[in-house]
C-alpha cells in the first residue's frame, strides 16, 4: 500500500512541476494579448476563425512595430466550449500569464461566466459577437451588435420592401433569442401587428429535426398575408433548418427568412442553391466593396494561406476592437487596464464598410446595419444599408425592465443608471 | 486483511495528504508574500478546489461502480443538482446588487417578466435550507430512480444507458428558460456566501479548505461503507448478483442504499464546486461530463477509492495543462491517455503502480474488482 | 405593397402583349423600346431592373423568355461601359440579349457585371415567366403555372387564364386552370355573386393550404352568401387537414425513425452483437459524412459529367473508409479488451476524441457543404400531404440497409461465423473459425454501416467534427430500447421513438416532447428491463 501512495505523490509532484513550468512565463518586453476562443467542442466551429483573425491582427501590428515600441505577444488558450472552463482560463490568462487585454467569448453564457473574473482582476475584455444587450460592464467592450443594431432595422426592411404582415420569430432557447424576440414582439405590436400574426417558437441547441416546425411555418404562412421568419437560431441548428426549408420547398419569394446568426462562415457549410434570396442582417458582409475590406480580405487569405476562407461580421468586430485598443493604448501611453478603460470611450476607428465607428461611453460602438440576401455562391448581396451609423444601445427601449436604464462609464461611471430615480443600480424597488 | 481494516495505509496517507493540502495551501496563499517560491498563486486556489470537488465526485462514483458494479453514466446529474441548489442560494444572496437592482428576483427572472419568485425558489435564501437541499434533492432523485430500476432488476448496460437518458433529460429540461433556472446562462455572478464575498481570496482559501475536509469526510464515509458488513454484501452483489440474491439478501435494497448515498456525496461535491468556479449551467448535466467522471475513476483505479480521487485530480490537472500549452492538439493527448490507460493499466494508476512494484502480499489482494465482472450481453443477432 | 402592385402591372402588360403575339400579330421587335427596356438592367438598381422586366414584357421580345431565365439564374450580365446586356448560358457562352446572336468577341473579354436580383426582382421574374408558361407545350409546365396563379390569386392573370382555358385540351391542365380562375373570381369584389359562390366550392375542393389561404382572404364587404360558402369550404378543408396533419406527423415520425435507425444500426452490430460499448460509433458516422463530402468534391472537379451520381458512389466509398478505420481500431485497441466491456467504453471514448480532433485538424472546424443531387429534391403529394423525395429516400435507404444487414447475418457464411463467435467464442474457435478475423470483420462491418449512415445524414445535418456526438446518445437509446443484440428490436425501437417524438412535438413542443420521451423510455425499461425484444436463453445472464 505504501507504494501506491508513493506513486500517487510522485504523480502529484509531476503535476505540480508542470504548473510551475507553465507559470514561469518568459519575461520579455512584450505586451501580452489573451485570446479566449474555443478551439474544440461545439463552439469551435465559430470561434476558431476568430482566434486566427486575432493572430493575424497581432501579426500585422507587430510588422508595423508593435505598440508603444513593444511587440505584442498573443497567448492562446482553449476553453473547449465549456463555460466554467472559460472563467478558469480567463483567470489563468490574467493572473498567471499577465495579459493586458483579452479578446474572446462567443456565447452569452461564456461572457457571463468570465464577467466576475474580469471585474475581480480588473482587466479588459473585447466581446465581438452580436448579443442580447441588457448589460454594460466597466471591464467589457462590446464590439458586436446590440439588438437595435441588427434586429429592428431588419424588421423595418421586411415591412417596407417585402410588405410582410405576419411574423414567425424562431429561435434557439437561450437568452439572446429570448431578448431579441421580446424586443421585436414589443416593436411589432407597436407598429400595429396583431398578436395572432406573431408566432414564437423555441428549439433546443443543436436541434436537428425541423420537419414539424418548417411545416408549421408553412401553415402559418398560408393565411393569406405575406409572412416572414425572423430567425435567431444558433450555430449548428441552422444547417439542418435551412436544409429542411430547401427540402420542403419554402422559397425566399414565398416566405423569406431573415437570420441574425447566419453569416458567410455558416453558409460555407451549406449547399446555398435552395437558399438564394433568404436574408441576413449584420454590420458587415464580405461582399461589401470598399478598399479597406479588400485589403482585409487579401491579408486574411494570405495569412491563412487559403484563398477560399471567408470573412464575417465578428471578425470585423475584432478588427475594430483590436485597432481601438491599440489607439487607446497609444493615447494612454500605457497598456494598464484602468488607463485603457478610461481612454477607450471616444476612440474612433474606420470600419470595413466605409464608415467610422466610435466607442461610446456605454462601451458599445456605432455600426452601420446591412441587410443582405444570400447568393448562390454563399456570399451576401447587400440590399439595404442604413444611411448613418447606429449607436449601440445597451438597455433596450422596448423592454419594461430596462427602458429607464442607461449606461455611461464616462460621466456617471455607472452601467445601469436609472434615469427615473436618478440613481445608479438598476430599477431599485 | 486490509479489506476489513477501516483505514489501511493508503487511506491514512490519502487523508494526511488531503488534510495537509487543506492547511498548507490556504496558509501559503494567504500568509506568504507573492514572491516567495512556496507561495501558491491566487488563481491556483480555486482551480485546485475544483479538482478536489471533482475528486469527490469520482469517489462517489467509485462507490457505486467500483464496489457495487453499477456503472452510472449519469452521476453528473446529481453533481449538477447539488450545484444548482447551492447556486440558488448564492443567487438569492445577490439581493439588490443585480443589474436590474431587484431585491428579490434574480436578474434572469426580471428579464423573463416573472412577477414573483417561483415556489421552488422559496427557502433558498437560508443557507441551512439550501444545504439540506444539496443533499436531499440528489438523494431523493437517486432513491426514486434506484427504487424503480433496482426493483425491476435493470442491470448492466441497460442501467448505464438509462442513467445517461436521465441526465440528458435533465439537461434538456434545465436548458428551457421556462423552467425558471436561468436557461442556458444558468446561475452566475455570485456575490456572497454566508456573508463573505465569494471573490475574496480569504473566502476562496476557506472554500478550498472546506472542500478538502469534505473530501476527507466523503472518503471516511465511503471507507466505512465498504469495510462494513453492508460493504461486503455490496461487493458480493457486484461479483455475483444472482448468487447473492439466492442466498437470501434483498439485493435491490443494498444497491439502493449505496446508490442514494453516492448521489448525496455527488451533490455535496457539486455544491462545493459552484462557488469556486462561479457558475452553474445546464451543460454540467451533459452526458459527456458523466462519462468523463467514469474515466477519472478508471484512470485512477476502479474500486480503490483513493485511486478514483487521484484519477480525477490528475486527469483534470492534465486537461488544464494541455489546454494551455497545446490548445490545438490537447484532445489528441487526452484521447491517447484514455486509450493507453485502458490498454496498459487495466487497473488504473493505483493498480498499475502496486503491480509494478510487486510488493503486495497475497493476503492483501487488491480490492480492485476482477477483470470482467459483467460479460457483455452478447447474444445471437436478429432472433 | 409596392411589389404586388408592380407584379400585377407586369403581368397585365405581359398578358396583353402575349395575346397579341399568339393571335398572329407577331411583328419584329421594335428596336427602340427594347433598347430602352434593356438599359434598365445596366444601372444596378432594383427599381430600374424591375421596370426593365416590365419593359421587356411590353416589347414581347422573342428573347424575353431567355432573358428572364438568365436573370433568375444570375446569368444575365452587362458591360458597364457600352451598356450592352448579354445572356450567358450555362456553359458560359455569351449571346446578345437583344437579338439572341452570339456576342462579339471584344465584348466578351470586357469585365462584365451581373444583373443583381433580390426577392422582389425574383418575384417579378416568376410572374413574368409564369404567364409565358401558361402557353408552354408541356402540360406539366402549364399545370405548374396554373398552380402558381392559384397561389398568387392575381386578378391581372384572369385574362390569360381564360385565354388558356379556351384552347386547353389536357384534362388535368384544364382542371388546374379552372381552379386558378375560381381562386381569382372568389376574391374579385366585382364578380357576380353566383359565380363567386360557385368559385368558393371549386376552391374548397382543392382542399390544401393554398385553398385555405384563398378562402380566408375574402375582400371586405363580400356578400353573405359568398362568405357562407367560403366558411363552409374552410370548415371542410380544416376537417380534412386535421386528418392529414395526423398523417403528416406519422410520416415525419417515420422519417425521423429512419434517421435514428440509420444512426443506430451500425451500433446494433458493434454494441448489440459484439458487446463493445462503442463510444466512437458517432465518429464512424462522421467519417462516412466526410467521405461523402470528399467524394462529391473529387467527382465535381474530375468527372463533372456524373455529378448527379456522386451520392451513390459515396455509399461504397463511405462503407470502405469507415470500415477500414473500424478494422484498424479493432486490431489496435479493441481486441485487447474482449470480455471487459466497460473498459471498451473508456478506450473508444478516447478514440472518439482523437478522431474528432483529427478531422478538425484536417478539414477545419467549420461545416462542409454537401449538396443534394437534383433527383433528391422536390416532393410528391400524397392525399394532401407532401412527402419530400429526400426523406422518402432516407426511409427506403434505411430499410434497404437494414434488410441487407439482416440477410448478411442470417444467410451468409460470414454471418454464421459472426453469430457463432459472439455466442460462444471458445467453441467457435475449436470448430476452426478464425475468431480474430471474424472479430475484425464484424467490427469493420458495424463501422462501415455507420459510415453509410453518414452518407444519408450528410443530406440533412451538419457535416462537421461534431456530427457524431449529436447522434451517439440517441443511437444507444435506440439499441437499448429495442433490446441489445436484436436487429429487429433496433428497427422497431427506432420507428417507435421517431413516431412518438413527432406525435408529441406538435402537442408539447420540441424540447418538452423529447424530455417526455426520455422519461417514458426510462419507465419502459423498468417494465421490460431488457428492451422491447428481450433475448431469452442461457446467454442472457452470462
Amino acid at each position: 500500500m505504501r507504494n501506491v501512495i508513493r506513486g500517487a505523490l510522485a504523480a502529484g509532484a509531476l503535476a505540480a512541476a508542470a504548473f510551475a513550468g507553465a507559470a514561469s512565463a518568459q519575461a520579455q518586453e512584450t505586451i501580452k494579448v489573451g485570446i479566449l476562443h474555443s478551439l474544440s467542442g461545439t463552439m469551435a466551429i465559430s470561434e476558431t476563425t476568430l482566434k486566427d483573425a486575432m493572430l493575424m491582427l497581432i501579426d500585422e501590428q507587430n510588422k508595423k512595430g508593435g505598440v508603444l515600441g513593444k511587440k505584442l505577444e498573443p497567448v492562446v488558450v482553449d476553453p473547449a466550449s465549456n463555460w466554467p472552463l472559460f472563467a478558469e482560463k480567463a483567470r489563468e490568462l490574467i493572473s498567471n500569464q499577465k495579459v493586458s487585454v483579452v479578446f474572446g467569448c462567443w456565447t452569452s453564457v461564456s461572457r457571463k461566466s468570465v464577467l466576475p473574473v474580469f471585474k475581480e482582476l480588473n482587466s479588459v475584455l473585447f466581446y465581438p459577437v452580436q448579443y442580447e444587450g441588457e448589460e454594460s460592464e466597466r471591464n467589457v467592450f462590446y464590439t458586436g451588435a446590440a439588438p437595435n443594431q441588427q434586429a429592428i432595422p431588419a424588421v423595418d426592411y421586411l415591412m417596407k420592401e417585402e410588405g410582410v404582415q405576419r411574423w414567425v420569430l424562431a429561435g434557439t432557447d437561450y437568452v439572446y433569442p429570448r431578448t431579441t424576440n421580446k424586443i421585436l414582439e414589443a416593436y411589432l405590436k407597436d407598429k400595429g401587428v396583431a398578436a395572432e400574426d406573431i408566432m414564437i417558437n423555441y428549439t433546443p441547441f443543436g436541434h436537428s429535426d425541423w420537419q414539424t416546425i418548417v411545416s408549421d411555418i408553412k401553415k402559418f404562412g398560408s393565411a393569406g398575408k405575406k409572412t416572414a421568419v425572423v430567425s435567431t437560431i444558433n450555430g449548428d441548428a441552422n444547417v439542418p433548418f435551412y436544409k429542411e426549408l430547401g427540402n420542403q420547398g419554402v422559397k425566399a419569394t414565398d416566405i423569406p427568412v431573415v437570420a441574425f446568426s447566419v453569416g458567410e462562415e455558416e453558409l460555407a457549410g451549406i449547399d446555398t442553391k435552395p437558399l438564394v434570396g433568404h436574408l441576413a442582417a449584420w454590420n458587415y458582409f464580405e461582399s461589401v466593396d470598399t478598399p479597406e475590406n479588400k485589403a482585409f480580405i487579401d491579408a486574411w487569405h494570405a495569412f491563412t494561406k487559403n484563398p477560399k476562407r471567408v470573412t464575417n461580421d465578428p471578425m470585423e468586430a475584432h478588427y475594430i476592437g483590436f485597432n481601438m485598443w491599440v489607439k487607446a493604448v497609444e493615447k494612454a501611453k500605457s497598456a494598464d487596464p484602468d488607463k485603457v478603460i478610461d481612454a477607450l470611450p471616444g476612440v474612433e476607428q474606420a470600419n470595413l464598410t466605409g464608415g467610422v465607428s466610435k466607442m461610446l461611453p456605454n462601451h458599445h460602438i456605432t455600426k452601420p446595419v446591412l441587410i443582405g440576401e444570400i447568393k448562390e455562391d454563399g456570399q451576401f448581396d447587400v440590399v439595404e444599408k442604413t444611411p448613418d451609423l447606429v449607436p449601440g444601445d445597451a438597455w433596450s427601449d422596448f423592454l419594461p425592465g430596462s427602458k429607464d436604464l442607461e449606461a455611461d462609464w464616462v460621466g456617471k461611471k455607472c452601467g445601469n443608471f436609472n434615469t427615473k430615480t436618478g440613481k445608479c443600480g438598476g430599477q431599485g424597488s | 486483511m486490509s479489506r476489513y481494516r477501516f483505514l489501511d495505509t493508503a487511506g491514512l496517507i490519502f487523508l494526511a495528504v488531503v488534510l495537509a493540502m487543506a492547511v498548507l495551501i490556504p496558509a501559503s496563499n494567504l500568509l506568504l508574500p507573492p514572491d516567495n517560491p512556496l507561495h501558491v498563486p491566487d488563481y491556483l486556489v480555486p482551480l485546485l478546489g475544483k479538482y478536489l470537488a471533482f475528486a469527490m465526485l469520482a469517489l462517489a462514483l467509485d462507490l457505486v461502480w467500483g464496489y457495487c458494479g453499477i456503472l452510472s453514466l449519469g452521476h453528473g446529474a446529481f453533481f449538477a443538482l447539488g450545484g444548482y441548489a447551492m447556486g440558488m442560494y448564492l443567487m438569492r444572496q445577490i439581493g439588490p446588487r443585480g443589474v436590474y437592482g431587484n431585491p428579490i428576483l434574480p436578474d434572469f427572472m426580471v428579464f423573463l417578466n416573472y412577477k414573483d419568485l417561483p415556489w421552488f425558489w422559496l427557502g433558498f435564501d437560508h443557507f441551512w435550507f439550501a444545504a439540506v437541499m444539496v443533499i436531499a434533492v440528489p438523494g431523493l432523485l437517486a432513491f426514486g430512480f434506484g427504487w424503480l430500476a433496482f426493483r425491476s432488476r435493470v442491470t448492466g448496460v441497460y442501467l448505464s444507458i438509462i442513467t445517461q437518458a436521465l441526465t440528458f433529460a435533465l439537461m434538456l429540461a434545465f436548458f428551457r428558460n421556462d423552467m425558471g433556472f436561468g436557461g442556458n446562462n444558468g446561475l452566475t455572478d455570485f456575490k456572497d456566501i454566508l456573508g463573505f464575498p465569494v471573490q475574496a481570496q480569504g473566502t476562496r482559501a476557506a472554500l478550498f479548505a472546506l472542500t478538502a475536509l469534505a473530501l476527507c469526510g466523503a472518503y471516511l464515509i465511503s471507507r466505512w461503507v465498504v469495510t462494513s458488513k453492508l460493504g461486503k454484501v455490496v461487493v458480493a452483489v457486484r461479483d455475483a448478483e444472482s448468487r447473492t440474491r439466492f442466498i437470501g439478501y434483498r439485493v435491490e435494497n443494498y444497491k439502493l442504499v449505496v446508490f442514494t448515498l453516492s448521489a448525496m456525496l455527488a451533490g455535496v461535491a457539486g455544491a462545493l464546486y459552484v462557488p469556486q468556479v462561479g457558475i452553474i449551467n445546464p451543460s454540467e448535466f451533459a452526458p459527456a461530463n458523466s462519462i468523463e467522471a467514469v474515466i477519472w475513476v478508471a484512470v485512477g483505479g476502479r474500486g480503490t477509492l483513493v485511486g478514483a480521487a487521484l484519477g480525477a485530480f490528475l486527469v483534470n490537472a492534465g486537461k488544464t495543462w494541455f489546454t494551455g500549452v497545446l490548445p490545438e492538439f490537447w484532445l489528441f493527448a487526452l484521447g491517447a491517455l484514455f486509450v493507453l490507460t485502458t490498454l496498459l493499466m487495466p487497473k488504473g494508476i493505483v493498480g498499475a503502480v502496486s503491480d509494478l512494484l510487486g510488493l503486495r502480499r497475497k493476503s492483501e489482494l487488491p480490492s480492485a474488482p476482477p477483470a470482467a465482472p459483467a460479460p457483455p450481453p452478447a447474444a445471437a443477432p436478429a432472433e | 405593397m409596392a411589389s404586388i402592385r408592380n407584379r400585377a402591372s407586369t403581368l397585365a402588360a405581359l398578358l396583353v402583349l402575349l395575346g397579341l403575339t399568339f393571335w398572329g400579330a407577331i411583328s419584329p421587335a421594335v428596336a427602340d423600346p427594347l433598347d430602352d427596356a434593356l438599359a434598365g438592367f445596366t444601372t444596378d438598381k432594383y427599381d430600374d431592373t424591375e421596370k426593365a422586366i416590365q419593359g421587356v414584357v411590353a416589347t414581347a421580345a422573342p428573347t424575353g423568355k431567355a432573358i428572364f431565365e438568365a436573370l433568375a439564374a444570375g446569368r444575365l450580365v452587362f458591360d458597364p461601359e457600352s451598356k450592352s446586356v448579354l445572356i450567358k448560358d450555362a456553359a458560359g457562352k455569351l449571346t446578345l440579349a437583344k437579338t439572341g446572336e452570339a456576342a462579339p468577341a471584344d465584348l466578351a473579354s470586357r469585365p462584365l457585371k451581373t444583373v443583381r436580383a433580390n426577392n422582389r426582382i425574383r418575384r417579378a421574374v416568376e410572374a413574368a415567366s409564369g404567364a409565358f408558361e401558361l402557353q408552354d407545350p408541356n402540360p406539366r409546365k402549364r399545370i405548374d403555372a396554373a398552380r402558381a396563379v392559384f397561389k398568387s390569386r392575381d386578378p391581372a392573370a384572369l385574362k390569360a387564364i381564360e385565354t388558356a382555358l379556351a384552347t386547353e385540351k389536357d384534362a388535368a391542365a384544364k382542371e388546374a386552370l379552372q381552379q386558378a380562375r375560381a381562386a381569382i373570381i372568389l376574391g374579385k369584389a366585382d364578380a357576380p355573386e353566383a359565380d363567386r359562390v360557385a368559385a368558393a366550392d371549386l376552391v374548397a375542393d382543392v382542399g390544401d393550404q393554398d385553398a385555405l389561404a384563398a378562402l380566408r382572404s375574402l375582400p371586405p364587404g363580400s356578400p353573405q352568401t359568398v362568405k357562407d360558402a367560403a366558411d363552409a369550404g374552410i370548415a371542410s378543408i380544416e376537417r380534412w387537414l386535421s386528418v392529414a396533419n395526423a398523417f403528416q406527423d406519422v410520416t415525419f415520425g417515420v422519417a425521423l425513425g429512419s434517421v435514428l435507425l440509420l444512426a443506430a444500426i451500425g451500433l446494433a452490430i458493434t454494441f448489440g452483437v459484439m458487446g463493445v460499448i462503442n463510444m466512437a460509433h458517432g465518429e464512424m458516422v462522421m467519417i462516412g459524412a466526410y467521405t461523402t463530402f470528399l467524394t462529391q468534391r473529387l467527382i465535381h472537379s474530375y468527372l463533372p459529367a456524373i455529378d448527379g451520381a456522386s451520392l451513390i458512389i459515396a455509399i461504397p466509398a463511405a462503407f470502405v473508409v469507415a470500415g477500414a478505420v473500424g478494422v484498424l481500431i479493432e486490431r489496435t485497441v479493441i481486441r485487447f479488451l474482449y470480455g471487459r466491456p466497460l473498459e471498451t467504453l473508456l478506450a473508444t471514448w478516447g478514440v472518439s476524441l482523437i478522431l474528432q480532433q483529427a478531422v478538425r485538424t484536417m478539414f477545419g472546424p467549420t461545416n462542409q457543404a454537401v449538396s443534394t443531387p437534383e433527383w433528391l429534391q422536390g416532393s410528391v403529394s400524397l392525399m394532401g400531404v407532401s412527402l419530400n423525395w429526400n426523406r422518402v429516400a432516407i426511409v427506403l435507404f434505411a430499410l434497404g440497409v437494414f434488410f441487407a444487414l439482416l440477410l448478411l447475418l442470417k444467410r451468409t457464411s460470414l454471418g454464421l461465423k459472426v453469430r457463432a463467435v459472439t455466442q460462444n467464442r471458445r467453441m467457435a474457435a475449436s470448430m476452426g473459425i478464425r475468431t480474430p478475423w471474424v472479430d475484425a470483420m464484424t467490427f469493420g462491418l458495424g463501422s462501415g454501416v455507420a459510415g453509410i449512415a453518414g452518407v444519408a445524414l450528410s443530406q440533412i445535418d451538419n457535416v462537421s467534427p461534431n456530427l457524431g456526438q449529436s447522434y451517439i446518445i440517441d443511437s444507444f437509446l435506440v439499441v437499448v430500447f429495442g433490446g441489445v443484440g436484436n436487429l429487429w428490436g433496433t428497427l422497431v425501437g427506432a420507428m417507435t421513438i421517431g413516431v412518438a417524438n413527432k406525435l408529441l412535438e406538435p402537442w408539447a413542443g420540441a424540447v418538452l416532447g423529447k424530455i417526455i420521451l426520455l422519461v417514458a423510455i426510462i419507465l419502459f425499461i423498468q417494465k421490460k428491463p431488457r428492451g422491447l425484444f428481450a433475448l431469452k436463453g442461457r446467454f442472457v445472464d452470462a
